[in-house]
């Protein structure tokens, strides 16, 4: 039966930029080869389906001790996961994380950003960090921060074209990631300045 | 005509091919069976409750049939459905899935015109048209059916092989402060982000800064 | 993205689950049957029914959380997960709906609630697995009809 095989103990969650894995410690059986199943079950299962429970198969008989339920944690409601342990016939008792998961409380780093000035043009290169991700650009002419531009920017990998600039003026730019799903913000990535060709005489 | 008895394989793979919403439908022909088959279609506006033959489309020898017109309508689905014959015996009906002519159509890449001055140029794009039933009908353009419709563009200068990429909502963009006497390369693309649909890159206009002055 | 419904304001994440349900529409699409019918499209099209637009979709997504989704269980986990995706998302939007409501911007006149009815009657024509995977496989109509907003 099921009592035989303890159940995984420390589940918890590792969440950053909507990104979320369940992890447990192992199962330590001398000599044999403990495999795992994993569940979840969010608000609507609770409340309308009997507090039903849905296997992730990805992670149905897996050897590992980590699961990627970021395809199913896709609605920001409370979810519910669960792990067992199996070893042949033998099932652990189902371990549930303790608490709630929601996806609003995923961690947001900042975005890391290439900024560069062609000629007379403000550009940005940001790298891809997911699909549920997009940037919030801000830049400005140096000592004119009052005058601050802002400009949401959903490609990454490829230069954006953000501004022209003046010439020989020098402009600076910050970036930060925002999730639309949980309308939460990072906090911004550290300021780079850059400045455009030509000297500012040119504008007189 | 009281039904034949059906024993001639099925029309394979039938299916819509939609361009904007020029709703084409097309299969092939049962395995197996040469030249000589025949084919009549019908079709049917999901949740009402009746099957219409095209006659367009009655006893033909080809593997599609143009049903734009019966399907114009983008705020209904459809299901059209396909019969074969050959030397007095037919196939079954064969049916398309649900067809959603707003979800379901591929969007052609924007129209792209540019011109240059010494130092910039102007790029000024066109959403394409709804397929129309004839030329004198009005038109309309695709920015209607999809109200959150952007543009994408993407400018290389050829000498430097760099490339910039702009969205816009509005339909013409203007860079400015551009190298005089030098060759640059303009594609555009639309996205719609729901429902998710994004056309491909227009090819390449290239266009050249004039001299300096 | 944010949706304008009346005096009503509702962000909702509607790529999220319009991915859902486009991963699933061809197997749910194809575990209907019945050509003929439509439990949202009959008599009238959504599209063409003069109706308040916060009333309707208060009363839709109520309809799909409290009688469809539960009635959708298959024997395909990839289905049921998206399933399970998309009910949740409409339960969180079915809240902010319900604070609209309290709040007496999602007013409903007598030709939403007709339609309603009519919708509602559409769903217990038929027995109730039918009905509700017939409603699951429609919930495109329902998007498109929101999208327009």
């Amino acid at each position: 039966g099921d009592a035989l095989l303890p159940a995984p103990q420390s589940i918890s969650i590792l969440s950053t930029n909507m990104k979320h894995f369940l992890t447990w410690s192992p199962v330590i059986i001398q000599g044999a080869t403990v495999r795992y199943s994993v569940e979840f079950q969010g608000e609507y299962e609770r409340e309308y389906a009997n507090g039903s429970w849905i296997p992730i198969s990805e992670c149905s008989l897996t050897t590992a001790t980590v699961c990627n339920i970021t395809e199913d944690i896709s609605a920001t409601v409370a979810y519910k996961l669960r792990v067992r342990a199996e070893l042949g016939a033998t099932r652990s008792r189902w371990a549930t994380m303790k608490g709630f998961f929601n996806r609003v409380t995923t961690s947001l780093t900042p975005p890391v950003l290439r900024v560069l000035a062609d000629g007379y043009h403000l550009l940005v290169q940001l790298a891809d960090m997911g699909p549920a991700l997009q940037f919030r650009v801000l830049y400005w002419k140096k000592g004119q921060e009052s005058r601050m531009q802002q400009k949401v920017v959903r490609e990454v990998s490829s230069l954006v074209h953000l501004d022209t600039m003046e010439a020989g003026a020098e402009y600076c730019v910050k970036a930060q990631t925002h999730v639309e799903a949980i309308n939460r913000s990072s906090s911004f990535s550290p300021t780079q300045c850059v400045r455009a060709q030509g000297d500012a005489s040119m504008w007189l | 005509s009281g039904e034949l008895y059906c024993s001639l394989p099925n029309p394979r793979n039938v299916h819509f091919e939609s361009i904007n919403m020029k709703n084409v439908l097309h299969w092939s022909a049962p395995e197996g069976t040469g030249d000589g088959v025949l084919y009549r279609v019908k079709y049917a506006v999901y949740g009402v409750g009746k099957w219409i033959r095209k006659p367009e489309c009655r006893n033909i020898n080809r593997t599609w049939c143009d049903l734009s017109r019966e399907t114009s309508d983008y705020e209904e689905q459809y299901y059209a459905s396909v019969k074969a014959f050959l030397n007095g015996t037919c196939s079954d009906w064969m049916e398309t899935t649900r067809f959603n002519p707003l979800t379901d159509t591929k969007i052609d890449p924007p129209m792209v015109r540019v011109s240059s001055t010494d130092k910039s140029i102007s790029i000024i794009l066109t959403a394409p048209e709804k397929w129309k039933r004839s030329p004198e009908e009005v038109s309309v353009s695709l920015l209607q059916v999809y109200p959150g419709l952007q543009y994408n563009i993407s400018v290389l200068k050829k000498k430097t092989k760099k490339r910039w990429f702009f969205s816009i909502s509005n339909n013409t963009l203007v860079v400015p402060w551009l190298e005089p006497g030098t060759a640059y390369c303009v594609s555009a693309q639309i996205h719609v982000t729901t429902p998710l649909l994004d056309s491909d890159f227009s090819k390449e206009h290239c266009i050249a800064t004039l001299k300096d002055k | 993205k944010i949706f304008h419904l009346g005096a009503c304001r509702v962000s909702m994440s509607m790529a999220e689950i319009r991915a859902g349900f486009t991963a699933i529409k061809a197997n749910i699409q194809s575990r209907d049957p019945i050509r003929t019918l439509s439990i949202l499209s009959h008599p009238h099209s959504l599209h063409k029914v003069k109706v308040e637009r916060c009333c309707i979709t208060h009363h839709l997504f109520t309809f799909y959380v409290d009688k469809v989704f539960k009635h959708c269980k298959t024997e395909d986990s990839f289905v049921n997960r998206k399933i399970s995706s998309i009910a949740n998302s409409f339960l969180s939007v079915r809240r902010k709906l319900g604070q609209c409501h309290e709040q007496n911007n999602c007013v409903c006149g007598e030709e939403s609630t007709e339609k309603f009815k009519q919708i509602l009657a559409n769903y217990e024509g038929l027995n109730v697995t039918t009905a509700a995977m017939k409603s699951l496989g429609e919930l495109d109509i329902l998007l498109d009809w929101m999208d327009k907003s």
